[in-house]
């Protein structure tokens, strides 16, 4: 009886919650557009420039924002463990170092054979690195990140000695680099793609929270624990693999969302997705209009931002870990 | 100083000694010339020595040093320009601009400066480094494993005028290398394409320089900025951004087409950092620096580029950025800037 009362206010309240999480987005979004060092009502090419650079980049840091946060979560999911993210787990290096080949050895493959290339190292990382975790007894939930890390230095070095082999270093450096800077009209339009990934997340969001309760749990209930583990992964590695084309590195966005949504909220995939979206595309967001703004009219790179944010977020999530 | 202690160069040694002593005597018979002066220019190039002040200080180099390594890629062209061999360089960071140097399987790699290979500068026992720029970093490591040589910084000193600081390092090159008249001859033609270039600009187009890597444009900021920052003070450019306090940590800068834009520079100079490899190897974003600048469409409205005010640097600038490659910059700023 107590429980027909309650439920539509709290329902209501949800509702409530998420629409003004909405228009904060939106406020921060506005103010991205708004944001930049041409004087946008001065002229009539301001007009234009608005569609030729701050449409694109704003576009952008909602696509990159949602998909890293959401599969972010994915991974998490997938293997029990808060520490990990396509950074934590090696995966962006692995996206970097299939950059970096298909740029040696196919030099003449475009925007889009790169970014399958670049898909298909980080789904293969993804996978070594699931491997291992089947394979070793984890006695702390840290070790998971820390092999993740372990994997990626050893990537990410392989890719810096065929850089400098190539005198590519400084190439290198500037290619992932996070950052929003150079995004305009054409150079962004490839990363409509993880769109895709972030719907199908949503889609998928029910398997993926059976399997992350453990292969006997999911197969008891049903659903093909190898089948969501490899599909996820994949959506892991493309949402890696085009951002680190388009944008570079986007350090810990995928750690630090999932995990204060889950702070806030409690832990329930389907309800926390759109929380983790659209926090991806609020802290993404930003830290950009920060980069923008503190040395203006040059700009911080975005990861430069994140890495500090996430870097914070992170050290205090392992405090409430060993509290708790 | 230190003499060197075989007992070979200590026979050399003392015959040079008797041979100068002899010169000496029949230079002071004839001409009353002091035995000091005369036992400088004692005949064998190998024991003639040079006082220079390099970066450091004042130090006693070999004229003619007969085995030479060179780490300081402004020094290379001038080098090869004389045709003074190398017993090793750092090949790693020299691209293809000095074949005669990188292809030549004598002159040992002292490899990249990232991670240099000090060892084989050792193993060639120089009596005269080159070394600083790229190399400064291992200065006091380079001195300390070779006490027989005469090892000197002569590259630009970031805190000086980029030019007087080439021609200053021309000119110790000249005294140690005998070729005071070559470099002589290469100052006067830097000052020289300075001028021209300082002549051919109109005292009130605003300048933008900038650099492209991987498909992405940096900025440039006059006077402090990287190899293009000096030209602004050089030929008194107007520069068409200017940032308040911009030191050197703007070097190359994030900066957006929209900010170029604003800025409404009417040249845009670019150095293309990845210009040195071919069209072919180039990642597709990464479009010469004059189509990533002319097909931005952010840019179709500024000056430099509704007018084709754009100067793109030699290929091998990055490379080089000695005092011919300036003094080609310079000739080819006047070139544009003229037409």
């Amino acid at each position: 009886m107590l429980q027909t009362t309650i439920e539509p206010p709290r329902q209501k309240r949800r509702w409530r919650a998420l629409a003004t999480a909405i228009l904060v987005v939106c406020g921060l979004l506005v103010a991205s557009l708004a944001i930049g060092v041409y004087d946008i009502t001065a002229d009539d090419f301001g007009a234009e420039l608005v569609w030729i650079t701050r449409v694109p980049r704003t576009l952008a840091l909602v696509l990159a924002g949602a998909a890293i946060a959401t599969s972010g979560l994915v991974m998490q999911m997938l293997t029990q463990n808060r520490f990990v993210d396509a950074t934590t787990s090696g995966t962006t290096e692995w996206a970097a170092l299939g950059l970096l080949l298909s740029a040696l050895l196919l030099p003449d493959l475009g925007l889009v054979g790169k970014m399958v290339v670049a898909s298909c190292f980080a789904f293969a990382g993804a996978m070594l690195f699931m491997l291992i975790l089947s394979r070793v007894v984890i006695r702390s939930t840290l070790v998971v990140p820390l092999i993740g890390i372990m994997l990626g230095a050893v990537v990410s070095a392989a890719t810096t000695f065929l850089a400098a082999q190539f005198s590519l270093l400084q190439m290198l450096g500037t290619w992932f680099m996070g950052s929003f800077t150079q995004v305009v009209r054409g150079r962004y339009e490839v990363l409509w793609v993880v769109a895709v990934v972030t719907i199908l997340v949503f889609v998928l969001a029910d398997r993926i929270t059976v399997a992350g309760l453990g292969k006997d749990v999911a197969t008891s209930i049903g659903v093909n624990y190898q089948t969501i583990l490899v599909s996820g992964t994949a959506l892991v590695a493309v949402a890696a693999g085009v951002t680190v084309v388009v944008v570079g590195f986007l350090p810990l966005l995928g750690l630090v969302v999932p995990n204060i949504v889950s702070m806030v909220r409690g832990d329930n995939v389907r309800a926390n997705l759109p929380w983790v979206a659209l926090g991806g595309i609020a802290l993404v967001t930003l830290c950009d209009i920060i980069g923008r703004l503190i040395i203006r009219p040059f700009e911080v790179p975005v990861s430069m931002v994140l890495g500090l944010v996430g870097a914070v977020v992170f050290i205090a999530l392992l405090f409430r870990q060993q509290r708790a | 100083m230190s003499w060197p202690t075989s007992p070979k160069t200590a026979v050399t040694r003392k015959a040079s000694i008797v041979l100068a002593l002899g010169a000496a005597l029949l230079l002071s018979a004839c001409s009353g010339d002091s035995p000091a002066e005369a036992e400088s220019s004692d005949g064998s190039g190998s024991t003639a020595t040079v006082t220079i002040t390099d970066n450091h200080g004042e130090v006693e180099v070999p004229v003619n040093p007969k085995t030479v390594v060179a780490l300081d890629n402004t020094v290379f062209e001038t080098l090869s320009e004389w045709d003074i061999k190398l017993a090793a360089a750092p090949k790693g960071v020299m691209g293809s601009a000095w074949p005669g140097y990188t292809d030549d399987t004598k002159v040992a790699d002292v490899g990249n400066h990232r991670e240099p290979n000090l060892e084989t500068i050792v193993a060639a026992q120089p009596d005269l480094i080159i070394g600083g720029y790229r190399f400064g970093d291992y200065y006091d490591e380079i001195k300390k494993q070779n006490p027989q040589a005469a090892v000197i910084e002569i590259a630009p000193r970031p805190d000086k005028d980029a030019f007087t600081e080439l021609e200053r390092q021309t000119e110790i090159l000249g005294q140690i290398f005998d070729r005071e008249d070559e470099a002589k001859a290469l100052n006067d033609k830097l000052d020289s394409a300075i001028a021209g270039a300082k002549a051919a600009y109109n005292g009130t187009d605003s300048v933008m320089t900038v650099n492209t890597s991987a498909g992405k444009i940096g900025y440039i900021a006059p006077e402090v900025g990287r190899s293009l920052g000096p030209v602004f003070p050089a030929l008194g450019w107007k520069p068409a951004l200017e940032v308040d306090g911009a030191t050197d940590n703007h070097q190359g800068d994030d900066i957006t087409v929209e900010a170029i834009a604003d800025s409404n520079p009417d040249w845009i100079v670019a150095l293309d950092r990845d210009a040195a490899f071919a069209a072919a190897d180039r990642e597709a974003g990464s479009a010469p620096a004059t189509e990533l600048i002319t097909k931005s469409e952010a840019l179709k409205n500024v000056p430099a580029v509704r007018e084709g005010h754009i100067v793109v640097l030699d290929p091998n600038f990055y490379l080089e950025e000695g005092i011919q490659s300036y003094t080609d910059l310079f000739n080819q700023l006047e070139k544009a800037f003229a037409a």
